[in-house]
């Protein structure tokens, strides 16, 4: 059953589906904490129940420019590799079990795109990407150049 | 040693059991193999070996119960050997205490089996088991009739006192502290809203109870993180054992302070640095018998391991009575594994000589042995300890022993924390990495801005400055005031320092340090992350590696005060002739420049500068020079000009006025890159730009016509070492000479024969009408007679080389 289960939000002007077993929770986030000298697309730390996240600007992984946090944004916790990390959600709209099956990627995407998408899937009406939260942690080397 | 492993599948009863088997075991056998020591020094010691039976009893028991057969066979193999020893009817010696331990290895293999498969994995054991057997007496065993081995009542003391204690798994542990530090961040909020919305001071009265007891409580769980450093001792016994009968050497290990407490992150991360030398103290420190009767010590030689607390922080010291280290083998090996090149090594203190051993690739053993040279060297234990904020400090008593001690925090994961501000938010610096605190707009400290760097003087004492908004690429907050501003002088690692300047410092705090994700450690700048009680998250400052992203030179030799005055000497006499011209240059500010590189001070009319193809050239008498500035000078009578000269071209630097010719002084503070300015040094307490003649030369070498003429050639004789090929031929070529070395057979006769040796006799080439200039090693000359050239002194060389090759050159 938690294989079907999909967390629907729009993330970098996108509305994608992320597998709901690669996500810790949505919560929503106050001013983050800069972190100076780091990675562009590395918005800043926040803390949540006495541990440090990373917030992680989607935006800037998918090669748009950076966008503000809003203070009472939503984002999306996930772990990877036993670290913390938050990616800002523009909205985050429904958590649902999707039926039909997770098809390969058609069509052209955007290389930032390309690099996060892992397959497709339809739900009610319209074709989702599927994105691996991990792969926004890191910044391809393309954009950090 | 075995590691526990929690099996991912530990969800039966079975499996918990075994899990607890092998956690009991791991234990039970690191505490046996040191104890087997000890009643091997003391075979009468019958409380050892009751603790050891009884050891080794235990596990036999717990094996029975699990079916792992193979265990439970030599666990029972040693328990009848050491039994028959209770009995007296065996006697201890080696070949027994060889055997046991040859039991207790394979038995420390087959759990390491089982924590990784779950099953006992099958094999043969006969080969340990039948090393216990007595050899002599074959057929004589009593107990065989008896069939069941005694217990008896001492047995089960050790069982008695297992149950003042219980096992929690780790994860559990990480999570009640990881709770505690929640209901501090709840608390600290509450107290806050409290005291905004004016509560009743009775119930702020209750709620300060409350918090004490927190405060209580938070304190005791960062004490359930410690563990007694005996655990880390408890392998060491065996090791020197071990090492001392292969090597052939009688040693006496001791270990003291076994109580004191550590965090068990600590000790994971000193265990290899710790085995490291006390290996090395047994392989290289402590000398052969011969050695050590022929130097009049005692044939056994002592190694002693003992730990202490003071503050917060654990000292372990590391302490043998062998050879101890020899600074001037030291350089010699370095030099040979080109660690150092020869000069550097002549500039080094008594003390940095002994810290080569800290340097990569470098090996103090006269051959690599198979005990301590395996490319892990002392650079790795000083890079460990140094990871965890420790220290690595050396006592070195020549002849009599070393003594190596290791200064680490406590724990790793609460630290003391100096805040500070920069850039409108809050960073936190280590405070044991903290020297001294000032305001920066104090009377101690003057800050001047030199070559494009900066440079605090505390006291008299040059610190490199490193603005901190500068070095994390931030602009400065416009809101903070300038009186706040402080300098933090910080000691990154021993013979580092520099002063960091921060808009504002705040506080002290006990943080607790979780490492940052991997993008932002990254970045070098960062230790750590921590959450203080406001709640909000505060980066940890990496003082080591602000310096390397600010690539700043912060070692204090060459600034520092406490040179050995040998060394001093040493250098002053090098630096004997070094003069310094100081001038006020057109900008108005004081400069300075070599004497030497100074051929005379010219004073030419304005009208004689002329700009010609984008440069400013100077005409004087019949030859035209470059002129070292963007434009030409304000129209005034006369402009003064010094003439550079480097033996080749001629380069004419404006200047305002002469002020002085003063020595050059002992320390420079050098450039971060190469550039017009050398480095800083200190003039009667002010500071001077130095002025990079060499720099400036390279500037304008192009600029300048070549004379079409060959350039004269310089033979090279004696070069036994290769200095000439390294060293010199590069200077020569610069100076526009072409170099041969005696080696090579050319026909063309050479201008000028340069002797590397100060033997007359061995310079062979000397012959027939080409001119000789002879080096000399040392920087003091023979005599008044003596036409050697010391063999650093550059311009003396070249001057001397221009007058040999004749007037062609000039």
């Amino acid at each position: 059953m938690m294989e079907k289960l999909y967390l629907i939000a729009r993330i970098a002007d996108t509305r994608v589906a992320l597998r709901s077993r690669a996500i810790n929770s949505v919560v929503t986030v106050g001013t983050p904490v800069e972190v100076p000298g780091a990675p562009p697309h590395v918005t800043g730390l926040f803390a949540l129940r006495s541990r440090v996240f990373t917030l992680i600007d989607p935006h800037v992984v998918v090669g748009l420019p950076a966008v503000p946090v809003a203070p009472g944004q939503r984002v999306i916790v996930v772990d990877v590799a036993e670290h913390g990390y938050a990616l800002l959600a523009d909205e985050i709209e429904d958590v649902c079990f999707i039926d039909a099956p997770e098809t390969r990627v058609a069509g052209k995407l955007l290389p930032g795109w390309a690099r996060v998408a892992d397959a497709m899937i339809e739900h009610r009406g319209a074709s989702l990407l599927v994105v691996d939260p991990s792969h926004f942690i890191t910044l391809p080397v393309l954009n950090a150049a | 040693m075995v590691k526990p492993r929690f099996l991912g599948r530990a969800d039966t009863f079975m499996d918990d059991l075994l899990n607890d088997f092998l956690a009991e075991t791991a234990e039970i056998l690191a505490e046996a193999g040191g104890a087997i020591i000890a009643w091997e020094a003391d075979p009468a010691d019958r409380a050892q070996l009751d603790a050891i039976f009884r050891l080794v009893h235990t596990i036999k028991g717990s094996s029975g119960f699990l079916a792992l057969p193979r265990v439970t066979a030599l666990s029972h193999a040693a328990e009848d050997a050491l039994d028959q020893v209770r009995r007296g009817n065996r006697q201890a010696n080696a070949a027994l205490v060889t055997g046991v331990l040859g039991i207790v290895d394979r038995l420390s293999d087959l759990c390491t089996a089982l924590g990784q498969n779950g099953v006992e994995p099958a094999g043969d054991d006969r080969d340990v088991i039948g090393a216990l057997a007595e050899p002599d007496s074959p057929g004589d065993a009593p107990f065989d009739v008896a069939g069941v081995p005694l217990r008896r009542d001492d047995d089960f003391q050790a069982e008695l006192q297992s149950w003042r204690s219980i096992r929690v798994p780790l994860p559990l542990l990480d999570s009640v502290m990881t709770g505690v530090t929640d209901i501090v961040l709840a608390r600290n909020e509450f107290a806050r809203m409290l005291r905004e919305s004016g509560a009743d001071p009775s119930v702020i009265a209750s709620f300060d109870r409350l918090s004490d007891s927190i405060a209580g409580m938070r304190q005791s769980v960062s004490q359930m993180r410690m563990q007694r450093i005996d655990k880390l001792f408890a392998p060491l016994p065996r090791i020197v054992r071990d090492l001392a009968q292969d090597m052939g050497k009688k040693i006496a290990f001791q270990t003291s302070g076994g109580e004191v407490e550590l965090d068990r992150e600590m000790m994971e991360n000193i265990r290899d640095p710790l085995i490291h030398i006390v290996r090395n103290a047994i392989d290289h420190g402590v000398e052969s018998l011969e050695d050590r009767v022929a130097a009049g010590k005692d044939i056994t030689a002592t190694i002693s391991v003992s730990a202490r607390q003071s503050g917060n922080q654990i000292e372990i010291e590391i302490r043998d009575d062998g050879r101890g280290l020899s600074p001037d083998a030291l350089v010699a090996k370095a030099i040979a594994s080109r660690a150092v090149t020869a000069s550097e090594a002549r500039a080094l203190g008594p003390k940095e000589k002994l810290d080569l051993i800290f340097r990569p690739g470098f090996s103090t053993a006269a051959k690599i042995t198979a005990v301590s040279g395996r490319g892990v060297g002392m650079d790795i234990v000083k890079a460990n300890v140094e990871k965890i904020g420790g220290v690595v400090e050396l006592r070195n008593d020549e002849g009599r022993g070393l003594t190596i001690l290791l200064r680490v925090p406590m724990t790793l994961t609460i630290i003391s924390g100096l805040m500070v501000r920069a850039a409108g938010q809050y960073f936190a610096i280590p405070r044991g990495a903290v020297r001294e605190i000032l305001l920066e707009s104090g009377d101690t400290v003057r800050v001047d801005r030199v070559g494009g760097g900066e440079l605090a003087t505390v006291r008299g004492e040059q610190y490199p400055l490193l603005r901190l908004e500068a070095v994390l690429g931030c602009e400065r907050d416009d809101s903070d005031d300038a009186d706040d501003r402080a300098l933090v002088i910080v000691r990154p690692g021993q013979g580092q320092s520099y002063a960091l300047s921060v808009a504002a410092i705040h506080d002290h705090e006990e943080l607790v340090i979780k490492p940052a994700a991997p993008m932002i450690m990254a970045t070098g700048l960062y230790a750590g992350t921590t959450l203080p009680d406001n709640g909000r998250p505060v980066l940890l400052l990496d003082v080591q590696g602000l310096l390397a992203v600010a690539a700043v030179d912060a070692t204090e030799s060459g600034r520092s005060h406490d040179r050995m005055v040998e060394a001093e000497a040493q250098a002053a006499a090098a630096r004997g002739a070094a003069q310094l011209l100081l001038f006020r240059d057109v900008g108005g500010r004081v400069r300075g420049v070599r004497l030497s590189v100074i051929e005379r001070v010219e004073e030419v009319p304005a009208s004689a500068l002329f700009e010609s193809a984008g440069r400013v050239q100077a005409q004087i008498g019949d030859d035209i020079f470059a002129v070292h500035t963007a434009r030409l000078p304000d129209a005034q009578v006369t402009q003064k000009l010094l003439r550079l000269h480097d033996g080749h071209s001629v380069l004419c630097y404006p200047i305002a006025e002469v002020i002085d010719i003063v020595r050059l002084p002992d320390a420079v503070q050098p450039s971060a890159a190469p550039g017009l300015i050398a480095g800083i040094v200190l003039v009667g307490g002010d500071p001077v730009e130095l002025i990079d003649p060499f720099w400036l030369m390279e500037q304008y070498a192009g600029g300048v016509a070549t004379p079409s003429q060959r350039e004269p050639l310089c033979r090279l004789a004696d070069d036994h070492d290769g200095w000439g090929d390294n060293f010199l031929a590069p200077i020569l070529r610069n100076a526009g000479y072409r170099v041969a070395s005696g080696d090579e057979a050319t026909d063309e006769a050479p201008d000028v024969l340069l002797c590397l040796t100060e033997d007359d006799g061995l310079c062979v080439h000397a012959a027939g009408e080409v001119p000789v200039i002879r080096l000399r090693t040392t920087i003091a000359a023979a005599g008044p007679e003596d036409e050697t050239v010391y063999r650093y002194d550059r311009q003396a060389l070249l001057d001397a080389l221009r007058r040999r090759v004749g007037g062609e050159r000039a």
